[in-house]
C-alpha cells in the first residue's frame, strides 16, 4: 500500500530520540494539506509506540508503520 | 474578552489557591535578586523573563479579584484583569521557564517562582491557551496507558532487540531485558528510547540485579503541560505496574523531572502513599560501584570530564554527590564546573522547552552560561544524567562549537566495564 | 501646632497600633486556616534534621547567604537597613522605660550621649539604605517591575527616618528621651499629654511630622508586602522542607 500513497513531506528522523520523532511529526503535520501524508524515518525504536499513540490521541492517522532493515517507517495521514 | 471570562480565569488562581502561594504573593518584595540567577533573563535580557516579572503577573490578577486591598486600590498595585494582553505576555513567561528554581534558590525570602508558575499554566489551560505540543505529548502518553495491549507487541520486541545487544556487549547468553517479571526487585522506568535502556541493562544484568523493565516511559509530559491530573494519569501508568509486579523499587531513568515526579509530586498528586521506594538510576549504580557489584577500570574513557547538575535532580532532587562518585570512579581527569551543585547553571532545556519550537531562540540563547561554564572548564566530555539537558546542551555543542561529547553517566559507566563486546561507543 | 500633635501623635497613634495590630492579626488569620500545599516544595541542600532545618530557616531569614552572594551591594545596603531598623526599634524602647543596666555603667549623660551616637549611626544608615532602594528603582529592570506599592512604602519610610534624623541631629542636645516618655508613657496610660518642652519649641512639629508618617506606615504595613516581616519565616522553612 505505501507503494502507491502519494508522500506531501519527508521527514528524516533519524538519530533523533524519543520522544522526539514524534514531536517532529507533530510540528510538521499542519505543513501538508488535509489527507495529505507525512512519511517519516525514525532510528529510535520508541516511535513505534509514541507516533501510533500520538496519532489516535490527536486524531489523524497512522497508515502504515514497519521495519525497514535498522529504519522504523512511518505514513501519517492528516485527517483534520 | 468577556468580563465573564476573565472572572472564571481569575477564579483558577483562587481554586489552586495554598498557603504558600498566598506568602509569595504577599511578600514578594519586587528587589528583583533573582534577576541574575534566571539563565532565561541573563541570556535575553527581556524583562518578561525576569522571574519576579513571571511572578507579578498572577499576583496582579490576584490582587484585584481576591486580595481586600487590591481590589479597595488596585491602581497602588497594578492590579489588572486576566485578558488578552497579560495571557499573551503569562504564556510566554509560564512555558519558556524551564522550572530550573534557581530564582528559589537565590531569593531572600525562598519564593518558588516555578511554583506560582504552575498556577499560570492551570490559567493558561482554562483559557484554551495550553501549550499544544505539550498536551499532544500528554495525551499520547496517557492513550499508552489506556491502550497497553494496543502497543505490548512493538514495544516488547523493541526490549528484545536491545537485549540482543545487551548480549553482544556483556558476552553472557543468559543477559536479556525482563520484562513483566513478577517479584522482580527492581521495576526500571526507562525513557523510550533505547539509549537509556541499553546501558541500563548492561548494568543491571551485570550486577546480578533481580530487575524488570516498564512497559512505560518515566518521562511525564503532563507535569511540562501544567495538568496535575494529566501527569498523576501518565505516572499511574508505571506505579500501578509496580504494585501488580510486587516490586520493592522503582528506579526512574537518567530524566531530570522524572525522579521529581516519582519522588516528590506522586504521592500529593494521587493522595496514597507509595509501597514502594523510588530511587535514580545513578543511585543504584553508584551502590554497585562502590559494594564491588560492577566493575569499571579508570583510563578507559581519554580526556577530561566534567559534569553538568540537571536542576530538577540537583537543586530540586538532592542528588548531587552519587553522580559525581560515578564519574570520579571511571576517571581520573574530573573536574568541576563552576558554579556547581546547588548553584549550577540551568543549561536552557528544561521544562519541555526542547518539544516548544517556538522557544528555540530564547532556548538557545537562555545557554550562554552554560556554555561560558562549558569553555571555562577545558573538559572534552560531559557527563549529564537528564535527556532534556543532553538535547540542549548537544545543540549548543553544535553551535558553539565547543568540540564536546555529550554523554550519559551510564554510558561512561558501560564504556569503562571490562566487557568483551564493548566498544567506547556503546552509547552513541 | 497643639492640634497638630495631638492628631498626629495622639490620636493617629492609637488608629494606626489598632490598625497595624489588627491587619496584622487577620494577615496571619488568612495564612493559618489557608491548607498547606500537599506538594513539597523543599530544594536543596537541605539538613537532615528538624533542627537543623529550624537553624538554616534562621540563618536563610536573618542573614540571607545565597543573596549576599548573586548581589553582594544590594545585600550590604539591605542588610545595614534591616539591622539599623532592628537597632532604632529597639533604641525607641526607651519611650517605653529606661534601659536596665546600661544607665548605671555610662551614667544619665553617658545613656544619652550612647544614644545619640547609637540613634544617629541607625539614622543615617536607615536613610542611606532607602536612598538607594529609591535611586535602584528609578532605572532599568528593577524600575520596570515596581509598582506604585513600592514607591509609596518608600516616600513613608523616607519621611519616617527623615523626621526621626530631624529631631536626632536638630534638637538631640536640647532634648532626651525622658521628655518623649513622658509623652509616650501618657499614650500607654491613656491619659494623653505633651509635656511642656514639646510644647514650647518647633521640635513639636518635627515629632508631629515623624509621628504622621509612622502612623501611616503602620496603617499600610499589614497591606503591603513589608509582611515579608513576618512571611519570610514561613516560606524559607518551605525551602527546606
Amino acid at each position: 500500500m505505501s507503494d502507491e500513497t502519494k508522500i506531501d513531506l519527508e521527514l528524516d528522523l533519524k538519530g533523533l530520540l524519543c520522544p522526539l520523532p514524534m514531536v517532529r511529526v507533530s510540528q510538521n503535520i499542519t505543513n501538508v494539506p488535509v489527507d495529505g501524508v507525512i512519511r517519516a524515518v525514525a532510528t529510535d525504536p520508541g516511535a513505534m509506540a509514541d507516533i501510533p499513540a500520538w496519532a489516535a490521541s490527536t486524531g489523524h492517522e497512522v497508515l502504515s508503520a514497519g521495519k525497514e532493515g535498522d529504519l522504523f517507517v512511518f505514513l501519517v495521514k492528516r485527517t483534520k | 474578552m468577556e468580563t465573564v471570562e476573565m472572572q472564571t480565569l481569575a477564579g483558577v488562581i483562587d481554586k489552586k489557591m495554598n498557603r504558600q502561594l498566598k506568602q509569595y504573593i504577599d511578600i514578594c518584595a519586587r528587589c528583583a535578586i533573582c534577576k541574575d540567577a534566571c539563565h532565561q533573563y541573563v541570556g535575553t535580557g527581556d524583562f518578561k523573563y525576569l522571574p519576579a516579572r513571571r511572578a507579578e503577573l498572577i499576583r496582579q490578577v490576584y490582587k484585584k479579584y481576591f486580595d481586600k486591598t487590591g481590589r479597595f486600590v488596585p491602581a497602588l498595585y497594578e492590579a489588572r484583569d486576566p485578558d488578552d494582553n497579560l495571557l499573551d505576555e503569562l504564556y510566554d513567561s509560564t512555558y519558556a521557564c524551564t522550572g530550573c528554581r534557581r530564582c528559589m534558590y537565590y531569593c531572600p525570602f525562598s519564593i518558588d517562582t516555578a511554583w506560582i508558575l504552575s498556577v499560570a499554566k492551570a490559567v493558561l489551560i482554562a483559557a484554551g491557551r495550553g501549550n499544544e505540543m505539550l498536551g499532544q505529548l500528554a495525551d499520547a502518553a496517557i492513550f499508552k496507558g489506556d491502550n497497553v495491549a494496543m502497543f505490548e507487541g512493538v514495544i516488547t520486541s523493541g526490549f528484545e532487540e536491545i537485549a540482543e545487544e545487551v548480549r553482544a556487549i556483556t558476552g553472557n547468553p543468559d543477559h536479556g531485558v525482563p520484562v513483566n517479571k513478577q517479584g522482580a526487585d527492581v521495576l526500571y522506568v526507562a525513557l523510550a528510547g533505547a539509549h537509556s535502556i541499553r546501558p541500563a541493562a548492561v548494568i543491571f544484568e551485570e550486577a546480578g540485579e533481580s530487575w524488570t523493565i516498564s512497559m512505560f516511559e518515566a518521562a511525564n509530559y503532563g507535569y511540562f503541560y501544567g495538568d496535575p491530573e494529566k501527569a498523576r494519569l501518565i505516572t499511574k501508568r508505571y506505579i500501578d505496574e509496580a504494585v501488580r509486579l510486587g516490586v520493592k523499587e522503582i528506579v526512574v531513568p537518567e530524566c531530570g523531572h522524572a525522579y521529581r515526579v516519582a519522588e516528590f509530586f506522586y504521592e500529593a498528586w494521587s493522595k496514597e502513599p507509595m509501597p514502594f521506594k523510588v530511587s535514580h538510576i545513578l543511585e543504584k549504580v553508584d551502590d554497585y560501584i562502590k559494594t564491588g557489584r560492577i566493575k569499571v577500570d579508570k583510563g578507559l574513557i581519554e580526556g577530561t570530564v566534567t559534569y553538568h547538575d540537571p536542576c530538577q535532580l540537583g537543586r530540586n532532587g538532592g542528588k548531587f554527590e552519587q553522580p559525581r562518585d560515578i564519574v570520579k570512579a571511571v576517571t581520573s581527569n574530573f573536574v568541576d564546573l563552576t558554579p556547581n551543585r546547588a548553584e549550577q547553571w540551568c543549561c536552557g532545556g528544561g521544562g519541555g522547552i526542547v518539544a516548544m519550537e517556538e522557544f528555540k531562540d530564547v532556548r538557545l540563547k537562555s545557554g550562554s552560561k552554560k556554555v561560558e561554564q562549558l569553555k571555562a572548564s577545558g573538559a572534552n566530555i560531559l557527563a549529564c544524567p537528564c535527556e532534556n539537558c543532553r538535547l540542549q546542551i548537544e545543540e549548543l555543542n553544535e553551535i558553539h562549537e565547543l568540540g564536546m561529547e555529550i554523554w550519559q553517566v551510564i554510558d561512561l559507566v558501560v564504556a569503562s566495564m571490562p566487557l568483551p563486546g564493548n566498544k567506547k561507543s556503546a552509547g552513541a | 501646632m497643639e492640634t497638630y500633635l495631638w492628631i498626629t501623635s495622639v490620636w493617629g497613634v492609637y488608629l494606626a497600633l489598632a490598625v497595624f495590630i489588627i491587619g496584622m492579626g487577620w494577615r496571619i488569620y488568612e495564612w493559618a486556616t489557608t491548607p498547606k500545599s500537599a506538594v513539597r516544595l523543599g530544594m536543596f541542600p537541605k539538613p537532615a534534621t528538624k533542627t537543623g532545618r529550624f537553624f538554616k530557616m534562621l540563618k536563610d531569614t536573618f542573614i540571607a547567604p545565597h543573596s549576599a552572594k548573586i548581589e553582594p551591594a544590594m545585600w550590604v545596603f539591605a542588610f545595614a537597613f534591616h539591622v539599623a531598623a532592628l537597632g532604632a526599634f529597639v533604641g525607641h524602647g526607651r519611650l517605653i522605660a529606661e534601659f536596665p543596666i546600661l544607665p548605671e555603667l555610662l551614667g544619665h549623660d553617658g545613656m544619652n550621649a550612647f544614644a545619640a551616637m547609637s540613634g544617629s549611626i541607625a539614622g543615617v544608615l536607615m536613610l542611606v539604605g532607602v536612598l538607594f532602594w529609591i535611586g535602584r528603582r528609578t532605572f532599568g529592570p528593577y524600575k520596570s517591575l515596581s509598582v506604585p506599592e513600592d514607591y509609596l512604602l518608600l516616600f513613608l519610610l523616607f519621611g519616617v527616618i527623615v523626621m526621626g534624623d530631624h529631631m536626632r541631629f536638630v534638637y538631640g542636645d536640647i532634648i532626651h528621651a525622658d521628655t518623649y516618655r513622658a509623652w509616650f508613657q501618657s499614650l500607654l496610660t491613656f491619659k494623653p499629654m505633651f509635656p511642656e518642652k514639646l510644647l514650647s519649641g518647633n521640635v513639636g512639629w518635627s515629632l508631629g511630622t515623624h509621628m504622621l508618617f509612622t502612623d501611616l506606615f503602620l496603617i499600610y504595613f499589614p497591606f503591603s508586602k513589608l509582611v515579608h516581616t513576618i512571611g519570610s519565616f514561613s516560606s524559607n522553612r518551605v525551602r527546606s522542607e
